[in-house]
């Protein structure tokens, strides 16, 4: 029996192989028909099949030794300048041999670039076009530089519908004999919020626990930004205990590795279900919104939510106040 | 029988250019640049000697002397307060041989110490000297960019000295326990080097309170010190900050402390809430320092340095205003960051999960960094509840015993996986 990652055991291949994305998926397999690619900026969120698309454009591009004619670049991992002058300039400026005369550099989560590298690269994709095409993969567009996007076919990606998310868990649940539940489907949906890649991973690693996979038992691994944890931590801020809720976040963000992003999530859906005037919750609707604003901003997710705590902890008192 | 209590700064004081420690390149420039005047007087009549405390200038400049035979004439900055106190001594820089027959090199130390209004015209007092000097003029300082010397600098030679390696104040430490007869163990000695941060003066005033008397050094011995020095004075700066009444108060308390300005939010993040108790005024203070990380965020994207300001306004001052009903509490002490506790001890964990990020990238399309933090808790589950599919997941990334241990976070279970795998 062998085991890999099934995120990557059930990546698709082929751009035939991806069922979600239609438009971008036709309009890459002209790319293919035409033996052209422009420099692409692939944007969205995570779990949507951008990295997915542009490998699987590469291999019907270049067939199975696509390998010889990318490169994949992790701006997470090598953001700086040097990177881009040299690695990046070195591949890109050499010929490629075969029916195809480029190369495709792909570079991921290109939104950690640094402006400078960004710079850098806006001059090499301009030489070296002739022998190179570029694609740019991030969450959001806006953090690549004017001039870079207006070289770039844009492509946008988005949250798979339900229905394709159901679909697609539920045949690889059938591939690996697992018995997934309706209301386990339906947790990880929530939990993972339609990235796919966390919900293959989320599906893995509920396998992993021999049993069926239930909503109890995804939120058991998900142990994650539990619903029961946000709300404890809510109500403990607005009872002004300020010192002890952060302690909670804390452990949250640093014991079981859940992302800012989520519990801010999680916050907003909880405040709508507290008992608390109606005019309250809009009014820490926009408070939370700017948190989680702020929170792509920023550079520490715990410093952004303790700010949102210390305003629950003074609506708190404010509720007191009023009786 | 000689003074036990001397200082060993000055007792162990390098007598010549060979015992100085470090910055071999700036002595050398310096050297050089007063071996010519031996052949006439040179273009930069002064040379301008600056870096971080402790690291050796004053030291140098009183060696080189004693090696060349020169007459050193020392003016530090109680000496050279006004314009009429630099011209004073002015005419001793207007012959090259002394009284008696010797060279004359003439050194004005911590020009820092003159201050705007009080050392009013020192500094052009200093500038027109330089212009006719008749023998070499050293001065010294911290920083040699302050803007205050920008018509000084240009008349003179800049030599730049640098904090000298852990490994260079090492080895001074050592040849003192040699002279005072004193076996110490390296490790201590390492710890008091690395502490000082390149500044020997301060290793070795640590040093001596630690070991004089003693015939022994041990590890033991030294560890404690830790940061105590630090927080006493970190402690004042919060008070200032948290207590200011002006902005310009409370920005300025940020000069006065010796930690980063990541660290000093920190403690300012960690001990608002103790001090600031109403409820408007902390959410009014968590509320700046989000600004403050805000522009933090701003300046690591744009690499942008000047956003720097921003992030000290909104950390301090942002802070400060914010407090308006909270009373001044008695006595509250200030606590040590507690996320600073938890990020040291967990450095070494971090690494790790890097190099299992690493690992990952190779088979998953996606960066270390993302991987260490997004497919990592997954993993986590599976090794924990799943020896086959773990060891199948072990064997396909390549994980080492290490990384197998920290991912089932128990002996036997990373036994058996690693049994299964061979």
């Amino acid at each position: 029996m062998s085991f890999e990652m099934w995120a990557e055991k059930y990546r698709p291949k082929t751009l035939d192989d991806m069922v979600n994305q239609k438009e971008i998926v036709e309009r890459l397999k002209s790319f293919v028909k035409s033996r052209n690619v422009p420099h692409c900026i692939f944007a969205g969120p995570p779990g949507t099949g951008k990295t997915t698309a542009a490998l699987c454009l590469a291999r019907d591009l270049y067939g199975d030794a696509y390998r010889e004619h990318i490169m994949e670049l992790n701006a997470s991992d090598e953001r700086g300048i040097d990177v881009v002058r040299e690695t990046v300039k070195t591949f890109a400026r050499v010929r490629s041999i075969g029916e195809v005369p480029f190369k495709l550099m792909i570079l991921d989560e290109a939104d950690n670039m640094t402006s400078d590298a960004q710079q850098a690269l806006r001059r090499t994709m301009e030489r070296f076009t002739e022998t190179c095409r570029f694609i740019l993969i991030c969450n959001y567009s806006g953090k690549i530089i004017e001039p870079i996007q207006s070289r770039c076919a844009p492509f946008r990606f988005t949250f798979l519908p339900r229905e394709e998310h159901d679909k697609h868990l539920k045949w690889i649940a059938n591939q690996e004999k697992l018995d997934l539940k309706d209301d386990g489907l339906e947790a990880i949906f929530e939990v993972c919020a339609g990235d796919m890649r966390r919900a293959i991973n989320t599906l893995q690693a509920a396998a992993s626990l021999n049993k069926p996979v239930t909503a109890e038992v995804v939120y058991s691994i998900a142990g994650r930004a539990n619903p029961a944890d946000v709300r404890r931590l809510i109500e403990t801020a607005m009872k002004g205990k300020f010192v002890e809720a952060r302690k909670q976040l804390r452990d949250m963000i640093q014991k079981y590795g859940v992302a800012g992003s989520d519990i801010i999530r999680q916050i907003h859906t909880e405040i709508f279900k507290t008992d608390i005037p109606e005019r309250w919750k809009i009014i820490l609707a926009d408070v939370v919104g700017e948190i989680d604003y702020r929170l792509v901003e920023g550079s520490d997710e715990e410093i952004q939510l303790s700010a949102l705590i210390a305003r629950l902890v003074e609506t708190g008192h404010e509720l007191r106040k009023a009786g | 029988m000689q003074n036990v209590y001397a200082a060993w700064t000055v007792k162990h004081k390098p007598k010549s250019l060979k015992e100085v420690v470090g910055n071999k390149e700036a002595i050398q420039k310096f050297v050089n640049w007063v071996k010519s005047w031996d052949k006439g007087i040179p273009k930069k009549r002064a040379a301008f000697l600056y870096g971080p405390p402790g690291i050796g200038k004053t030291v140098t400049v009183e060696a080189l002397a004693n090696d060349f035979r020169m007459e050193l004439v020392e003016k530090n900055a109680s000496d050279y307060r006004t314009e009429d106190a630099v011209k004073r001594f002015a005419g001793l820089a207007s012959q090259y041989g002394s009284l008696f027959g010797g060279k004359r090199i003439i050194l004005l130390d911590e020009l820092d110490g003159l201050t705007g209004s009080a050392d009013r015209g020192g500094v052009r007092a200093i500038t027109e000297i330089i212009k006719t000097a008749q023998c070499p003029i050293v001065l010294i300082a911290n920083n040699a960019y302050n803007p205050r010397f920008s018509t000084l600098r240009s008349r003179c030679i800049l030599i730049e000295f640098k904090k000298p390696r852990a490994s260079d104040v090492l080895k001074h430490l050592k040849r003192i326990c040699l002279l005072e007869g004193i076996q110490a163990e390296e490790n201590a000695l390492k710890f008091i080097a690395n502490r000082s941060e390149g500044d020997i003066r301060s290793a070795v005033n640590d040093l001596q309170a630690l070991a004089q008397g003693k015939k022994r050094l041990t590890y033991d011995d030294v560890s404690w010190l830790g940061y105590r020095d630090r927080q006493a004075t970190i402690f004042n700066v919060l008070r200032m900050i948290i207590y200011a009444k002006t902005c310009d108060g409370a920005r300025k308390a940020v000069n006065m402390a010796d930690v980063d300005i990541d660290m000093l939010f920190q403690w300012i993040y960690e001990n608002v809430p103790s001090h600031l108790t109403d409820p408007h005024d902390l959410a009014g203070a968590m509320d700046a320092l989000s600004m403050a990380d805000v522009y933090r965020g701003r300046l690591r994207r744009t690499r942008n340095w000047s956003f720097t300001r921003y992030i000290i306004d909104f950390m301090t001052a942002g802070v400060a205003m914010a407090r308006v009903n909270s009373k001044p509490s008695g006595w509250i002490p200030f606590r040590f960051p507690k996320r600073i506790q938890m990020l040291s001890r967990s450095k070494a964990e971090r690494a790790l999960q890097l190099r299992i990020g690493y690992k990952i990238r190779r088979k998953c399309h996606m960066s270390a960094h993302r991987a260490s933090k997004e497919v990592l808790p997954y993993l986590r589950i599976i090794f924990k509840n799943n020896v086959e599919m773990a060891a199948g997941l072990a064997k396909w990334l390549d994980l080492d015993r290490e990384m197998i241990e920290y991912l089932t976070e128990d002996e036997e279970k990373a036994e058996a996986i690693v049994k299964s795998l061979s």
